[in-house]
Order: structure tokens, then sequence, then C-alpha cells
């Protein structure tokens, strides 16, 4: 774990640097399971797709790091006593929803489920929603620190990529099960179309608590 | 002698360790609710800050023997500061802020029933008008206060972590800023009345500077308090807590709308300030920092609208409210019955009985302040024991107004002294100014009957004693004056039946 010394004024700003690059971690992690299911769309499993779970995994563990670091410095130096709850909080549902990125990706380098082309494009759109709405989760979190105003904005976009990844599911699960795919592998997209679905649900449950914690800090 | 002031002293320090337990809620009470500084943190912040406001600032003259300076008798002192002391003891248990000034002005109530001495009207009244306009001021500060920030803050994108330190910071130096003037203000309260009577010699301090009598006790009576501070953790969860949870940002508009009440609307300083720049100066409003600071944290409720105003304990509240009324009612009660006991009991003299008698001199200082006194020849000369009695007899002769009535009182009330070289050794360089303190020995071995012969001696002495014309910009002066000359009434005085004349 790292730790956090120096001047009060240098330990705040070393805080606001780990709490930003922890934001950072998630930020980055959606962008790469995004550029990743892209590749494995075009390319299939390939070293690419090990380097970018690799990266995930990476991103994923520094996360983990980063947060322990952030928990410990917030108690021990009662910092933000008014909304250290929730900071604390919204950093958990962070982390769950980073774990639940690397969770997906994984289960796609191991199930490498086979994706018939003609629904190559419903699953790039519903990829790009659902990390769309992760990065608007993640923006909304960055305000909270900064710009409480802005919270709003981000949190609006956050509901309209998720909205926009359940219809896009639907519509992936309709083409799949009209189509002529055995039971099985049917079950299996289906499977694959649910966990990337659950990233923007996920996105959107931060988008809740983080609009009940931005009310907190107005009054 | 010494053991006797020590005893006496020590109802002194134990009003202080109250005071500290107290009045420590209105300066750090909603950082410490509020979780932005920890208890043990504000208590040590605190203790120092009120320790170095009492000896540096105390200690100024401006500040003078404090309220207990009407009680003309040690005995009488001591129980008087008792009395305050268990009442804001008992408040304290409670974990209600109240103020210690008014227990202290309950008490001398109490005395004065006892003693059968008038009571100032003014200073009831000023303590009713005090438990409406410091929450209506401090509300109304802390209102405009908090919406201005809140405004402000939300127009500006800094990181939260930033913000809390410098809302630390600021509820740190705000706290500190606020306990060194509950030191200097308060500490005369606490120890004041025994600074004639100090029991200290002059203390050199690693050859760097010296502290005088009046100093030493005025930091044993800082040190009384600053002790107090660390027992005052239920009354500051009171103010910062549970009346109404309050944010970073709202805790430190608290302590800053209750400081800027208190120096608008009290601080004479100020207004001399305002007076000399040319300026109106602002109306002089009775105010005490816990009704203040109570005020303030109901305005944060009120700028918040109605989720704010639904927000706050209206029961708390109304426990405080009940704790305010309650404060001077059990001072006085309490220091009526203790004063029967000690002299009763103990068999102390609790109150010297004022004496008056209108002489050749009161009678032409009379005639110079234009009062007619032809009718009252019949009773000139004659000692006559208490102010009633004095009062009756006035009356009998001639009916005067209610101002001139107060200009015989002032000239008849016999309060013997003399300049005792033994006495002037006592003189504290903290108190009076070298020019002052040489016009006092010039006068020595003079003796005084009334406490204005002695004032116009010192005038005539020395210009630094002259009383300037009653005006907003020397109105500080004046006050100072006073203070100092009540100092010396009190230093040069000489026991009842003792004749100052005497050798």
């Amino acid at each position: 774990m790292a730790e956090i010394r120096g001047s009060i004024f240098r330990r705040t700003r070393a805080m606001a640097a780990t709490i930003d690059e922890f934001l950072d971690m998630v930020g980055e992690a959606g962008l790469a399971f995004e550029k990743g299911v892209h590749h494995y769309l075009e390319h299939g499993l390939d070293a690419v797709i090990e380097e970018k779970l690799a990266q995930i995994s990476h991103l994923e563990g520094r996360a983990d790091a980063l947060q322990r670091t952030i928990e410990t410095v917030l108690h021990t130096e009662m910092l933000i006593p008014d909304a250290r709850g929730d900071v604390l909080s919204l950093l958990d549902d962070l982390d769950s929803l980073l774990d639940s990125i690397k969770s997906a990706f994984l289960a796609l380098t191991i199930e490498h489920p086979a994706i018939p082309r003609e629904h190559h494009d419903a699953m790039r759109e519903l990829v790009t929603v659902s990390t769309r709405a992760v990065a608007s989760a993640v923006s909304a979190s960055r305000a909270y620190f900064r710009d409480i105003r802005a919270v709003r904005d981000h949190i609006h976009k956050i509901a309209f990529f998720e909205r926009e990844a359940d219809h896009t599911a639907i519509r992936l699960n309709r083409q799949i099960f009209a189509s002529d795919l055995p039971l099985e592998r049917k079950m299996h997209l289906r499977d694959c179309v649910r966990s990337i679905d659950e990233l923007a649900d996920e996105a959107e449950g931060v988008g809740d608590h983080l609009a009940i914690y931005a009310v907190k800090r107005s009054l | 002698m010494e053991l006797t002031i020590l005893l006496f002293l020590s109802s002194g320090l134990f009003l202080g360790w109250s005071l500290g337990a107290n009045d420590a809620a209105n300066v750090f009470g909603t950082a410490v609710g509020s979780r932005m500084v920890r208890f043990g943190s504000a208590a040590v912040i605190c203790g120092v800050f009120v320790i170095l406001g009492a000896v540096i600032a105390g200690a100024g003259p401006a500040h003078g023997l404090g309220q207990l300076g009407a009680v003309n008798t040690l005995a009488g002192a001591f129980v008087v500061a008792l009395a305050a002391a268990l009442t804001v003891y008992a408040m304290t248990k409670l974990g209600l802020p109240v103020s210690t000034t008014q227990a202290v002005v309950g008490a001398i109530v109490g005395w004065n029933l006892f003693s059968g001495s008038p009571t100032n009207l003014t200073a009831l009244a000023r303590i009713v008008g005090t438990w409406i306009s410091g929450p209506i001021l401090g509300a109304l500060a802390a209102f405009l206060l908090y919406r201005a920030l809140r405004g402000l803050a939300s127009h500006t994108r800094i990181h939260m972590l930033w913000r809390d330190l410098f809302a630390r910071i600021g509820l740190i130096a705000a706290g500190a800023l606020g306990a060194y003037s509950l030191g200097a203000n308060n500490v005369a309260n606490v120890v004041g009345v025994f600074v004639p009577s100090s029991p200290f010699v002059p203390l050199d301090v690693l050859g760097a500077f010296q502290l005088s009598p009046g100093q030493l006790l005025f930091l044993l009576g800082g040190i009384a308090i600053a002790v107090g501070v660390f027992y005052s953790r239920r009354v500051m969860l009171t103010v910062g807590r549970e009346l109404l949870p309050v944010s970073p940002l709202a805790a430190w508009v608290v302590v800053v709308s209750q400081s800027l009440v208190l120096l608008l609307f009290s601080s004479t300083t100020l207004r001399q300030l305002i007076a000399d720049a040319g300026l109106p100066p602002p109306p002089l409003v009775p105010v005490s920092s816990s009704q203040a600071v109570v005020g303030a944290v109901m305005g944060i409720g009120l700028a918040h609208g109605l989720k704010g105003i639904r927000q706050v304990k209206w029961a708390v509240l109304g426990h405080i409210a009940a704790g305010w009324v309650a404060t001077p009612v059990l001072a006085a009660i309490g220091c009526f019955v203790l004063l029967f006991f000690l002299q009763n009991v103990f068999q102390q003299q609790v109150h010297q009985e004022l004496r008056y008698r209108l002489g050749a001199e009161a009678l032409e200082r009379l005639r110079q302040q234009e009062v007619p006194v032809g009718e009252l020849q019949p009773i000139a000369g004659h000692v006559i024991p208490g102010r009633t009695a004095f009062l009756e007899a006035l009356r009998s002769r001639r009916q005067l107004p209610g101002p001139e009535e107060d200009k015989v009182l002032a000239a008849a009330e016999l309060h013997p002294m003399r300049i005792a070289p033994a006495r002037l050794g006592v003189l504290d360089p903290a108190l009076l100014d070298a020019d002052q303190i040489a016009a006092v020995r010039s006068l020595e071995g003079q003796a005084f009957d009334h406490k204005w012969q002695l004032a116009e001696a010192l005038a005539r002495a020395h210009v630094s004693w002259r009383p300037r014309p009653e005006a907003p910009h020397h109105a500080l002066f004046n006050e100072r004056l006073r203070d100092r000359l009540d100092y010396l009434y009190w230093t040069f005085r000489i026991p009842v039946g003792a004749s100052p004349h005497a050798p």
C-alpha cells in the first residue's frame, strides 16, 4: 500500500491525485474493454486479446491498491468527515464496476463465444454504449469531487447510455434467438450480451448513488 | 492572609474551569461536532490560546476587575463566583451552552438581594435582551454569510479534499482566535476581583520578560479555563451536532458569525475605531457568544429553507433556551443560600454595608454639579449606614429627580482609602502606565473618604487620569479610566471602622 507523506498541502495534493488515478484506472479499463471486444469481433482470440486482458487485470489490481490507500488515509487523517462514507461507497461501486469489466472480458477469453458476423454491428454498438455509460460514470464521479453542479449532467448521460444499451441488448437478443443457431449457442451468446449490458446497469447504479451523494453535499 | 486569599481564589478558579467547560463550545463546538477537528486537538489549541489571551490581553486595564468588582468583600466575591460556577457546572453536565457572564450577574443579583444593595435593572434587562438579540443577530449573520459563501463555492471548482483542508484550517484559525478572545475577555471575571490582593510577586521568565502579579493571577485564571476546556465535549456536541448536523463550511460560518456579531455589536474598541474615523458607530446591543452561536446554527438551518428547518431539533433548542433562563435565576438563588451559610455558619463578612455622609466637600461638589443642596443641611455631617436609610433621609428632606439623586449618592458614599506606602508597591505595571503610577505615588500618605476625592486628586496630579468629555470617540478612554480607578479604589481601600486619616 502506497503511503502519503509530507506537509498537509502535499498530502492533500497527493490524495487528490490518488483519487484521480483511481478514476483513471476505471476509465482506462472501460476503454481497454471496448477496444478488446472490437478486436475480438474482428480477429477472434489472439495475442492482442491476451494483452488486453493483462492490461485490464493490471488496472484492476492497481485500482484495488489505490482504493486501499484512499480508504486508509481518509480514515486515519479524518479527512472529509461529512462525505467520507459516501466517497468510500462510491469507490466501492466503481471498484465493483471495474471487477465486472474484468470478469466480462475474462469470460470472453475463456469461453471465446463464436459470434456470427451478422451480429457484429449490434455487438459493437452494445459495447460502445455500455463503455460510454462507464466513462460517464467516471466523469460523474470526477465531477462529484470537483464540480458538484456538473454531476447531474453526467448522470443524465449515464441514464441515456444505459437505456441505449438495454435497447441494443434486446434487439441483439431478438436477432440471436430469431437465427438458426443451436439453442446452446443462442444461450451462450445471450449470456455474453447480458454480461456486457450489465456494465451499463452497474454504471447506472453508480449514477443513482452519486445523485444521492450530490444532494447530501448540497445540504 | 495569603492562605485566605488562595481559599477565596479557589472559587474564582472553579468559575474559570466551568467557563472553559462551557464556553469552549462557542469556539470549537461546530468544528468538533462536524468531526473536522478531533476533540483532543481542539481542547489543546483552545487551552493554549485561552492562556495566551488571558495573560497577554486579559491583563489589559480595559477589562478592569470584571463583573465581580461590584461585590465589596472577598468572601462575598467567593460566594458569588462559587454560585455562578456551580450553576454553569450544572448546565455543562446537562450539555447546555449558557453564558457564564449571565451566571455571574445572576449571582450578583443574589448578593444584592442578600446584602440589601440595589440591583441595576439595566443589567437584568441586558440579559433578557441578550436572549433575543443574540440568536437573532447570530442567525442573521450566519444566514447571510452562509448563503454568500455557498453561492461562491458552487461557482468554484475546488477539489473536495482542498475544500476540506481550507475548512479545517479556517476552523482551527477561527477557533484559536475565538479562544484567545475568550481568555482575554473572561479571565477578568474569573480572577479580576483578586488582582488588588494578588498573593504573587513579579516573576522573571528566563530573564526575557517579567510577569506582573496581575498577569500571574490571570495566567492562573487562564490555566483554570484551559483545564475546563478538556471537559467541554458534551456541550460542544450539543452545539455542533445535536441541534443541527452541520457541514464543515457551515461549521466555519457559525464560528465566524458569532465572532462578527460580538465584534460589531459589543466591541468598544471597534466602536472607538469607527468613531475615530468619523463614521457613525454601530449600536451597542447586548450579545453573548453562547446565545449568538446557537443563533448562528439556527441561521444555517434557515439558509437551507424548509429542509433545513425540518432538520433542526427543536426539543434540543427548547432545552437550551430553558438553560439560558434558568442560569441567572439558579445562580441568584444559589448565591443567596450560600451567602446565608457563609455568614451564619462560618461567620464571614460577605458584604460591607455602604455608608454615606454629606460632608462639606461632598456638598460643595454637589453645588458645583448644580444639585440643589440647601434643604439637605439637616442630614449633612451625619454618617448614615445603608443605602436605603440614606435615601429615606434624603427623600424626607427633598425629592430629587433620579439622576440628581444618583449624584448625591455618589458624592456621599464613603469608601475610606489611604495611599499607604506598602500598597504602592503592589501597583501592577501591566494595569497602569508609568505616568499613572507616578501620579498615584505623588499622593503617598494622603487619605480619602470618597472615591471621587481620589479621582479628582489623581486628575490634578496627571493628565492621564483626567476624564474626557462624553463623546463616542472618548468612550473607550473613559471606560478604561473608570476601570483603572476601580482598581485603585480596591487596592487602597481600608477596613471598615478604621479611619483613613490615622497614621
